[in-house]
């Protein structure tokens, strides 16, 4: 376990907010509870300690899946158990009492929500025997959460890339969990409603929400993972002092759809802290500069990109990347850093590549000039005619009401681009047309998709290229398609 | 962790007595050092983001050490702050490592666990964007007697609305040499980035009705506005790289050992290669009236027409010197003039009946904007300028 955080300002939470009081029938103190324990003026209750906690926590949905365990002693009999929640963004819903191998000797004959005290329950447990056994409870809050984010620094010749994961958990959930495994899940699970809005509802009026339905959702979605092999899910395992002088492992798991990550050991995050740890550090990625211009995708303006692949040939490739926000930076060449960009990133699945967009570059100059424009191959509908006869002549004179209702317009451009990035460039454009469209040129141009002409090019340093083409547009009479045609010119 | 009455970016170190302590020791007793700012680095080479770079040497303790950074009101980007542990030759299980960061809540710091395999100090260099450090460039442009050459002086003018006072700091901005300054709270500071002493300048006068106007539409007199033409490239004796948008203050030397202020404008961001120009005012001894001379329409089939166009140019050189003027003309706004209006692009061909000498200037010319040049020679002292009539002769075609 790491040292706790130097804060002179917190405040050392003096009593936990999820009490469990484990209430022992001793008579003549105790009324045992019948089919519905409830609270008597005069009680005697023990508050069993946490063994060890489990965070499951979903980074696409305010959920997490807290699972306790702690170790309690059982009259044979029926056994009342109080657990309450209170300032906690439990939903009341979740909370689940399991005994792992004792599922014959104790069970859960009820659950009971009191109507008079919100965030709070009582189980009555029937033990065959007289044991001590463990009790794992589960359940879901909201208020914690993750994220990813990474760090990337280019070297200065932007050939390669150092590229660090990282993971951020952040606690507002209103309760301390202490020294707990925390296991981040990568992935969307399907709920049908906020754990945010059921943990303000009074237990009483869940019953009104509770439809199997909805519970068979999140439970199936939810607890499968939980069931995922832990890494470590020792009871409150502390870890040795040298081993703490290394940044903590970040296991990575697949399962099914999802990923796991597991953090090496535990952690502690009071409320309202968040924690950053490393996930992953690849030193020497290998990363390709990119010039594209695709109004679709980055707007209307040449934008500059690294390419890196997400494999294991570039340090990678070990785990997807979660969506999150990417810091890139470039190394100087004097020790210092040059700042590129911050940008977020979409979910990257391992083989796939990672396209980070550091913007418009000044060093670079993208034009596109029109050099000409004419029109031909224009046909006439006739419309009909008049004649017109002029006064004390025999003159007479027909005109025939002819419009245009067909024309195709050329339009010759250059896509001039100039390069002083001191190195030569690659450029990618792609343009969309609509309509009935010719592209006429040599720059041996692919059809991205039927109306999107893509082409390329490369730059030299300190030079200018122009990639003349010709648009032909067939308008009117004379447009018989919707798609884009390429010609040699 | 501090309390501190001023705003300050506060950089402590907390010497840890176990590795493993108790949350509410934190409250009572601890040791802290606060290592003092070695060197900081401002990199303003980024459009729209500020770099910050300070090194400390920071003392460790073999052990793990929360290393804490708090900057109050100052607006530092928290999601920015890389730590970096500079001069490591150690082999990695030798090194100093960051173990984590952690984010207190509702407050501007965070602590980072640094593991060191041994006591000593360490090089660490923190990188932050920070917000509030602004930058913005201008110009001082002082021009020869007769015009030729500017003495061209960029500088940075840096702003530091940051609520951090960064001491002799070395500021770089991309270009050029790097800086070394002091930048207090709340100071503005000019500096000076590079001159370039020699810059070739070609004074322009242009004459273009759709971009500058009339200066007397009942006559036909266009405005012609004068410019000062810098090309950024080193025939020119710029070149070195692109220019920053900023203001720019033009001077002329009188001829008396001073100089006279003539005008400012806003300088665009110029490329390498790219031309900026700065505006002087307007011509007062050019005159240019400008005329259309004919506009006929030829049928060619039922609504489809083809238009005959000469725009006539008159032109007069009250200076007793030669110039070049430039002639503008925008096809479009050019055939609204006429009356005829549609979306389409012009379909133009110049007519043989043209007199404006040479072709359009290729690279300041395309299918909807020709740009002509025309010397006009010096008037002769006194006499009146010879008129010249210049026209322009447009085939407008496949019009509807």
């Amino acid at each position: 376990m790491q040292a706790p955080y130097p804060d002179e300002k917190r405040m050392v939470i003096a009593m936990k907010r999820i009490l469990f009081l484990a209430l022992l029938v001793l008579t003549p103190f105790i009324i045992s509870f019948g089919s519905t324990a409830t609270a008597r003026n005069l009680d005697l209750s023990t508050v069993p300690k946490r063994n060890a906690v489990q965070l499951t926590i979903y980074n696409s949905e305010d959920l997490t899946l807290v699972r306790e365990t702690r170790v309690i002693s059982f009259k044979k009999g029926i056994n009342p158990l109080q657990f309450s929640w209170a300032n906690t963004l439990i939903d009341p819903t979740s909370v689940e009492l399991q005994f792992p191998g004792k599922a014959h000797s104790i069970q859960v004959l009820d659950t009971t929500f009191p109507h008079d005290k919100p965030q709070m329950l009582y189980w009555n447990v029937a033990s065959e025997q007289e044991q001590e056994a463990k009790i794992e409870i589960s359940y879901f809050t909201s208020g914690i959460s993750w994220s990813a984010d990474y760090t990337a620094i280019a070297n200065p010749e932007e050939t390669f890339l150092s590229l660090e994961g990282f993971v951020r958990i952040h606690n507002q959930s209103g309760e301390e969990y202490e020294d707990a495994q925390v296991r981040l899940v990568v992935g969307n699970i399907n709920l049908v409603e906020k754990i945010a809005e059921l943990a303000q509802l009074p237990p009483g009026k869940v019953e009104v929400l509770e439809e199997q339905t909805f519970r068979g959702y999140k439970q199936k979605a939810a607890r499968q993972m939980m069931e995922a092999p832990a890494a470590i899910f020792s009871l409150g395992a502390v870890m040795e002092d040298e081993a703490l002088a290394e940044p903590k492992e970040v296991a990575k798991e697949g399962l099914g759809e999802y990923f796991i990550y597991t953090i090496e050991g535990t952690e502690t995050i009071p409320n309202g802290w968040a924690k950053r740890l490393r996930s992953f550090e690849a030193a020497k990625v290998p990363v390709k500069v990119e010039y594209r211009y695709r109004p679709r995708e980055y707007g209307d303006e040449l934008v500059r990109l690294y390419l890196l692949e997400n494999e294991t040939a570039s340090g990678l490739g070990t785990t997807p990347l979660p969506n999150g926000r990417v810091q890139a930076l470039r190394a100087n060449g004097q020790g210092g850093l040059s700042f590129l960009t911050s940008r977020e990133i979409k979910y990257v699945p391992i083989g796939d590549r990672i396209e980070l967009n550091l913007g418009p570059d000044p060093e670079v100059v993208f034009e596109l000039i029109r050099l000409k424009t004419f029109r031909d191959n224009i046909w006439m509908q006739v419309k009909g005619g008049s004649i017109y006869h002029k006064v004390g002549s025999r003159e007479l004179q027909l005109d025939v009401k002819n419009r245009v209702s067909g024309w195709d317009e050329h339009k010759e451009f250059s896509q001039r681009i100039r390069n002083y990035t001191g190195k030569p460039i690659k450029v990618a454009v792609r343009r969309s047309y609509n309509g009935d469209i010719t592209f006429r040129s040599e720059l041996n141009p692919k059809l991205h998709d039927y109306k999107t002409v893509e082409f390329s090019t490369e730059v030299p340093e300190a030079g200018r290229v122009d990639l003349l083409h010709e648009i032909i547009t067939r308008n009117g009479y004379n447009a018989k398609q919707n798609r884009v045609k390429l010609e040699k010119r | 962790m501090i309390n501190i009455s001023r705003p300050h970016v506060i950089f402590a170190l907390l010497f840890l007595a176990l590795p493993i302590v108790p949350l509410e020791a934190w409250a009572r007793i601890k040791l802290i050092t606060l290592p003092v700012r070695e060197r900081v680095e401002i990199q303003l080479d980024h459009p729209q983001a500020t770099l910050v770079e300070e090194e400390r040497i920071v003392p460790l303790v073999k052990g793990i050490n929360q290393v804490d950074f708090s900057w109050a009101n100052t607006r530092i980007s928290p999601d920015s702050l890389i730590f970096r542990v500079l001069n490591t030759s150690e082999t990695p299980d030798q090194a100093v490592k960051v173990l984590s960061v952690s984010y207190p809540p509702n407050e501007n710091s965070l602590v980072w666990a640094v593991s060191s395999p041994h006591s000593g100090s360490a090089q660490v260099r923190i990188s932050y964007i920070l917000d509030g450090l602004e930058k913005e460039f201008h110009y001082r442009a002082t021009a020869t007697h007769d015009e030729k050459k500017l003495n061209l002086a960029q500088y940075l003018r840096l702003k530091n609305l940051a609520n951090e006072e960064y001491k002799e700091s070395s500021i770089s901005v991309g270009f050029g040499d790097q800086l070394t300054r002091s930048v207090g709270i709340d100071e503005t500071k000019d500096l000076l980035v590079t001159r370039y002493p020699e810059v070739m300048v070609r004074k322009t006068y242009t004459a273009d009705l759709a971009q500058y106007g009339y200066l007397d539409a009942a006559k036909k007199k266009l405005k012609i506005p004068m410019h000062y033409v810098l090309k950024n490239d080193t025939t020119n004796g710029l070149g070195k790289a692109s220019l920053p948008f900023g203001k720019t203050r033009i001077f002329q030397e009188d001829g008396h050992g001073g100089t006279a202020f003539v005008g400012e404008d806003w300088g665009k961001f110029t490329p390498q290669d790219d031309e900026m120009s700065l505006y002087l005012g307007v011509a007062r001894d050019i005159v240019v009236k400008r005329t259309i001379d004919r506009n006929e329409r030829k049928r060619i089939n039922g609504n489809l027409y083809d238009y005959d166009l000469i725009v006539k140019y008159e032109i007069e050189n009250f200076k007793e010197s030669p110039v070049t003027l430039d002639i503008g003309e925008t096809l479009r706004e050019l055939r609204a003039e006429l009356g005829y209006q549609n979306q389409r692009d012009v379909e133009c061909e110049l007519g043989p009946e043209t007199t404006l000498l040479g072709k359009p200037d290729a690279e300041k010319s395309d299918a909807d904007h020709l740009l002509f040049h025309v010397d006009l020679p010096a008037k002769k002292p006194e006499s009146k300028p010879d008129k010249q009539i210049c026209k322009l002769h447009i085939l407008m075609k496949n019009e509807w």
